[in-house]
């Protein structure tokens, strides 16, 4: 079957027999929780959740497998920032039954704040890890992850890259491993609660349990070289397929060594190769990770060897990796020239005049285009504006430019405050409903009890919209797709202590919207509290998808020609995807193929140009 | 575990280029699985930022033996296949010299165009820069062929058939046409392969072999 990774670990997720995933969703990691949730209700003795966040995942998932069930946490790369304070300790406390933790980490950001390499999370947590190379091994490594698991009775760290999620290949299918019902607790608590007089203990034991990882790192077959030249070559996870494939294209003979298993790295093979050659490259995306640990058992063997790699600058420390990249560091080393002359293309691609660009923006209809067009009028521009992370973090694009400041999940409530605390400048933050939910509330409960004067839009659209649709704690479905009571975020902010807390429909009026951003604005200049307003429209993919569903009659927008004077400000200060400028006519039009029918355009025309209904 | 034994047996390689929404992924997938019931090996690598709509796409599909990962190098793509002009010339540096480029020259407008920060290009501009890589391009709107077929949304099928005409791909109509029948079950098969069939019989009558 020709699988994405992502799908062939939810596959895996069955064939390992795991009892529970909990997740919070992140690219490049998010269809694995969206295959698993269409599964979930359909599955017995399976438990599927979309946690509030990635700390909170690791802890449902790690006391699962405490309890004595196989269990997995998927996270993206920044997810495990927010997990690694439990994730530490569940290394001291181990477990009973098989954990992974899978984190996919995202070399040239597609959809990252940073390209952290997360493995070093298995460095200083002291666990295993495995990186996959492809579908396939995405897949069969993740079985082998859950039996090293138990052997070792500690979490397994599963590392992926974006271009092993978000690529297609062929995998086959194995059988489903039975699950089991419900499990007796069986108390240890001085094996459980790591109060200092038990970790004390417990990390000896955790040394102990990586000298057996050691053992099987040296044994296991994830590990293994093939190949025979005076040239060798060390790789791990994606850039192994680089490295085959350049290997292939020079028609070059070298001995290549594969390390499925990362942690910790198996120092009899490496210094066993090591010894077999004169010069070692090293192949692997992002810090030089395995590249360290190779010098560091050259030096501990005192074999003389050059090892090549980032820290000579033959290979990058930024961005994913092609085979073009090792082709040329190879061609330096081996002083010959590349079968392509690349710098000949680049030359060529210098010569086109620039394009315009072509940006992921917020979708037409989007009702966060609304909201950040008033936050805009109300505060003519001037205000501080924190942003916080999904898919409204696009409005740092003209026209809108509205996000001044983000470092993480929920930071653009606390950061708000430091700002506000700071400058005496009006500060308003943004954050979507899911993002509010997963980190959110501690910076509402900090911004309440230390009177912080910021101003909190909370952009309700329903979902997990940038990651795929994902339910959140505020829309009253489960990961098992059951229909539960949802949170009401204006509740629950009135339930932290917020004084000033307003609802408002984004796409109802844009006069009444503008108006609601300056009242909480200077209901906040006057008590010096926090204010929040919640902006609630769902998602313009739901909407769509809804409308599609109904079958109801559509009532189009369209642009009277006859009014338009083409001056153009729909486009340059609302900038809807679905309206574009005609340069025979010289009016805007509006793509009817793409138009979502919110209507917020109307309000942006000063000569009242935009109509509903029949032309 | 995978261990690859492969001498240089040629890789077909192709970049399929567009906007989010236009079906770039969808047509990838698609490829990748008729190439599959022929038995051949695939990959498939979908290039693409944070959001899925209006922003820029590229899928790389690559059948045969060697195709280990995802990713085409520049200069090494047999087929270039172009929903809009200049996403097509974005990614023009992948076409293999003399490489064949199919091209659908309807134009999408990007924002920062219609806020006038920035002129479309000339589409003879636009043609010429291409023909600085390659001078096989092969154009048409290929919007106008789906909607005679019944649909917009058959673009990338329009598209599909033009690619399987070129015979660049070792799939053959007949499974092209089974992964249709497959991929979309009632209404839109019936649509989705007349805009396969035109788009072939397009591509056929313009390219000879």
């Amino acid at each position: 079957m020709l699988l994405l990774a992502n799908e062939a670990i939810a596959r895996g997720v069955l064939e390992a027999g795991v009892r529970l995933v909990a997740l919070y969703p992140g690219t490049p990691s998010s269809e694995i929780g969206n295959n698993l949730t269409a599964m979930a209700p359909h599955l017995s003795n399976f438990y599927f959740e979309f946690s509030t966040n990635e700390k909170v995942a690791i802890e449902v998932a790690g006391a699962a497998a405490v309890a004595g069930v196989r269990s997995l946490m998927v996270c993206k790369g920044p997810g495990l920032n927010v997990a690694a304070d439990p994730f530490l300790s569940l290394a001291y406390v181990g477990v009973r039954a098989g954990m992974v933790v899978l984190v996919a980490d995202d070399p040239s950001m597609w959809s990252s704040q940073n390209e952290n390499d997360s493995r070093f999370y298995a460095l200083m947590a002291n666990t295993p890890m495995l990186e996959p190379s492809d579908s396939s091994e995405a897949k069969s490594m993740l079985l082998q992850a859950y039996d090293i698991s138990e052997q070792l009775e500690l979490p397994v760290m599963f590392r992926t890259t974006t271009r092993v999620n978000h690529s297609r290949s062929p995998v086959e299918l194995g059988s489903i491993r039975e699950r089991p019902d419900k499990v007796q607790f069986v108390k240890d608590p001085f094996r459980f609660v790591p109060i200092p007089s038990v970790a004390y203990k417990r990390h000896p034991w955790l040394l102990g349990q990586m000298e057996k990882a050691l053992k099987v790192s040296e044994s296991t077959p994830l590990n293994f070289s093939s190949g025979t030249g005076s040239l060798g070559i060390i790789t791990s996870g994606v850039a192994y397929n680089y490295a085959v494939e350049a290997l292939s294209r020079m028609n070059i003979e070298a001995e290549l060594l594969k390390l499925g298993l990362t942690n910790p790295v198996p120092e009899h093979m490496i210094s066993e190769f090591l010894k077999r050659h004169t010069t070692v490259v090293v192949v692997e995306e992002l810090e030089p990770f395995v590249e360290t640990q190779t010098r560091r058992i050259a030096q501990l063997k005192r074999i003389t060897v050059d090892i090549l790699g980032k820290d000579q600058g033959y290979f990058p420390r930024t961005y994913e990796y092609t085979p073009r990249i090792v082709i040329e560091a190879l061609s330096k080393i081996l002083n010959r020239k590349t079968s392509i002359d690349w710098e000949a293309i680049d030359a060529k691609v210098r010569e086109i005049p620039p394009l315009p660009p072509r940006p992921p923006l917020l979708c037409p209809g989007c009702p966060h285009r609304a909201t950040y067009y008033a936050i805009r009028a109300a505060t003519r521009g001037k205000a501080i504006y924190p942003s916080d992370i999904g898919c409204y973090t696009l409005s740092i694009a003209p026209p809108l430019e509205t996000a001044d400041i983000l470092f993480d999940m929920g930071s653009s409530i606390t950061t708000a405050c430091g700002i506000a605390q700071v400058t005496g400048q009006d500060v308003v933050a943004t954050i979507g409903d899911s993002t509010f939910f997963a980190s959110g509330l501690p910076g509402i409960v900090d911004a309440v009890y230390n009177k912080h004067p910021i101003c909190v839009v909370i952009l309700d659209n329903r979902t997990t919209a940038m990651t795929g649709q994902q339910p959140h704690p505020g829309t009253g479905l489960t990961g098992m797709q059951e229909k539960v009571t949802p949170l009401d975020i204006a509740d629950v902010c009135r339930g932290l202590g917020v004084q000033y807390v307003r609802i408002v429909r984004p796409f109802d009026s844009m006069v009444d919207l503008v108006a609601e951003v300056r009242q909480m604005v200077a209901w906040t200049r006057e008590r010096k509290q926090p204010s929040v307003l919640v902006s609630r429209e769902p998602c313009a993919i739901l909407t769509a998808a809804e409308r599609s569903r109904s079958e109801e009659p559509l009532q189009r927008y369209y642009v009277d020609t006859t009014e338009c004077n083409g001056c153009r400000r729909c486009l340059t200060r609302y900038s809807c995807p679905a309206m574009y400028f005609d340069p025979e006519s010289g009016r805007a039009l509006i793509d009817e193929t793409l138009c979502n029918m919110c209507g917020s355009c109307v309000a942006v025309c000063p000569q009242g140009a935009i109509r509903k209904g029949e032309r | 575990m995978i261990r690859i034994d492969c001498n240089a047996a040629p890789t077909v390689n192709m970049v399929l280029t567009g906007v989010g929404g236009q079906g770039v992924l969808t047509l990838a997938d698609m490829m990748a699985r008729a190439a599959m019931f022929d038995g051949h090996n695939v990959r498939v690598g979908e290039i693409h930022g944070m959001a899925q709509r209006g922003g820029h796409v590229t899928c790389t599909v690559r059948i045969g033996p060697c195709a280990t990962g995802p990713i085409v190098d520049p200069g090494t793509a047999q087929l270039i296949l172009g929903f809009e002009p200049i996403e097509t010339l974005r990614e023009i540096q992948f076409v293999v010299p003399e490489g064949l480029v199919i091209l659908n020259s309807h134009i999408q407008m990007p924002v920062a165009v219609s806020m006038g920060q920035i002129d479309y290009p000339k589409h003879e501009l636009v043609l010429a820069l291409i023909r600085k890589f390659t001078s096989k391009v092969l154009e048409f709107d290929a919007l106008d062929v789906a909607k005679t077929a019944g649909g917009a949304g058959s673009l990338n099928m329009v598209l599909f058939g033009a690619a399987i005409a070129s015979e660049i791909t070792p799939i053959s109509r007949s499974t092209a046409l089974r992964s249709i029948h497959e991929s979309f079950p009632g209404k839109f098969e019936e649509v989705n392969a007349r805009a396969f069939t035109i788009g072939y019989s397009i591509a056929k009558d313009k390219l000879s072999y």
